[in-house]
């Protein structure tokens, strides 16, 4: 019964952190933060928009049907300044992205801590959409 | 030498702010910047004689927008209906704060001195409508959401991201350039009138003077479609409406090379039992680049959100009468 005790403790953490504020828009009307998802896949696409970042991942399923997902990140600048750069995720990139799925169970999720190839760590999420820290871990940088 | 005159008087209210600030020193909100202005520094002139303001500026903070009340319910005002968004505090900025000199101020409401805005029910009411029905109607959305704007003062308020300000002069003018949304704010200094009261705009009607090194800037004429504060960051006030009478006087005050002293003071006796003050200041980032802020190119929250409400409410239909 491992999974239970993970969410439960996942819990406390989250009341502890306090969260997150600066979000363009509510997390909680969007996107389910009870409903965790790890997409693993290839970056297809990146875009620098504001005032969210859109990263588009193709996941291919053990069918060798592939699905895209989108996954909304922090705005630009708030990325640039936890130390993202243009080629952080370029396409073809293999990660692998935990996130909150969208209400409405489209293929979409709000994201949280994304790993690369090599083990690093990047923070994708809004900066603070209200969302749940989501495996915001020690070693994801700022 | 009206200037000189001018100078003086300018001088004489500096003296009178720095000892009303001291006086003011043991209350818990007295703005953290103004304690010790800088005695010896003179602000620089632009070339036409100004008080020079020009530059790049971040506001990013950690200080709560209000202090916090048992009766507070900072979830609800993220728009997290059922909890599982884990709702708000005023503790976390941190990705953008941890390079920055903090303030130690407690609320950046610095008046009334409770760090209170004085709501009244009715508002309070129509925004719990408006947050409880986010899922139902694109118009409970906050102008920001649907990048119309954030406001004046509202985009003057932190929120986390997307923080930069450009401020730039020109005779006769001063222009504000806001990274968050591209907003820019034309502000004459001529003493033109307010345009009349049937021209009724969203972020209102600015008109700019100098009293001494101070920027005034009166704000009227704004329409009722609008809000006062739009970002999560300002907890209680977001998606507070503002009213046609709504009066916002703000004040940009260079106190060093790298600060500027930002005090707003918003009346709006329809919404207010009483005027309230935000205070705070905004720094100097000169290699603080504005990112291009085309709001509606990475905006998906509201049809998202609306979609999220139809599934809802298939899911409601789904499960049957209760």
């Amino acid at each position: 019964m491992r999974t239970p005790l993970f969410i439960a403790a996942a819990g406390l953490v989250v009341l502890a952190a306090g969260s997150p504020l600066t979000a363009h828009h509510s997390f909680a009307a969007e996107f389910d933060g009870t409903n965790p998802v790890t997409i693993t896949g290839t970056v297809t696409k990146m875009e620098w928009t504001n005032p969210h970042a859109w990263l588009h991942v193709d996941v291919t399923g053990s069918d060798g049907n592939v699905v895209s997902w989108m996954v909304e990140g922090g705005a630009p600048n708030a990325l640039l300044r936890r130390g993202w750069n243009r080629d952080s995720v370029a396409p073809g990139t293999a990660v692998i992205v935990r996130g909150f799925r969208a209400r409405d169970g489209s293929n979409r999720a709000s994201g949280g801590d994304l790993t690369l190839p090599d083990g690093t760590k990047l923070f994708i999420a809004s900066s603070g959409a209200g969302a749940p820290p989501g495996g915001r871990d020690a070693e994801a940088k700022k | 030498m009206r200037n000189r005159r001018f100078m003086l008087v300018a001088l004489a209210a500096l003296v009178t702010a720095a000892a009303l600030v001291a006086a003011a020193g043991q209350e818990q909100n007295a703005p953290a910047n103004t304690a010790e202005p800088a005695q010896d520094w003179t602000p620089p002139r632009t070339p036409d004689g100004q008080p020079d303001l020009q530059g790049t500026w971040t506001n990013y903070t950690s200080t709560p927008f209000e202090v916090l009340d048992e009766s507070d319910t900072p979830a609800f005002y993220s728009g997290d209906l059922d909890g599982t968004g884990k709702g708000t505090g005023p503790s976390s900025f941190s990705n953008d704060v941890s390079d920055r000199e903090l303030t130690k101020m407690t609320s950046l409401v610095v008046d009334p001195s409770n760090g209170r805005v004085p709501i009244m029910p009715w508002a309070e009411e129509r925004r719990n409508y408006k947050l409880e029905h986010v899922q139902d109607d694109w118009v409970n959305h906050t102008p920001w959401e649907r990048c119309i704007t954030r406001g004046v003062p509202g985009g003057l308020f932190p929120a986390g991201y997307g923080s930069g300000y450009q401020i730039m002069q020109s005779p006769g003018y001063v222009a504000i350039i806001y990274e968050m949304i591209h907003e820019a704010r034309i502000i004459p200094l001529d003493g033109r009138p307010h345009i009349g009261s049937s021209i009724r705009l969203w972020n209102g009607d600015s008109r700019g003077h100098w009293e001494g090194n101070t920027l005034v800037v009166d704000i009227t004429g704004y329409n009722d479609k609008g809000s006062v504060a739009t970002n999560v960051a300002t907890q209680r006030v977001r998606s507070i409406p503002q009213s046609e009478a709504l009066h916002v006087v703000e004040r940009f005050t260079r106190i060093d090379e790298n600060t500027i002293d930002y005090e707003v003071v918003v009346d709006d006796p329809e919404v207010f039992t009483s005027p309230w003050t935000v205070a705070m200041p905004l720094h100097l980032e000169p290699d603080y680049r504005l990112f291009e802020y085309a709001c509606h190119e990475g905006n998906h929250a509201v049809p998202n959100t609306l979609s999220a409400g139809r599934a809802r409410d298939q899911a409601a239909q789904a499960a049957g009468p209760q």
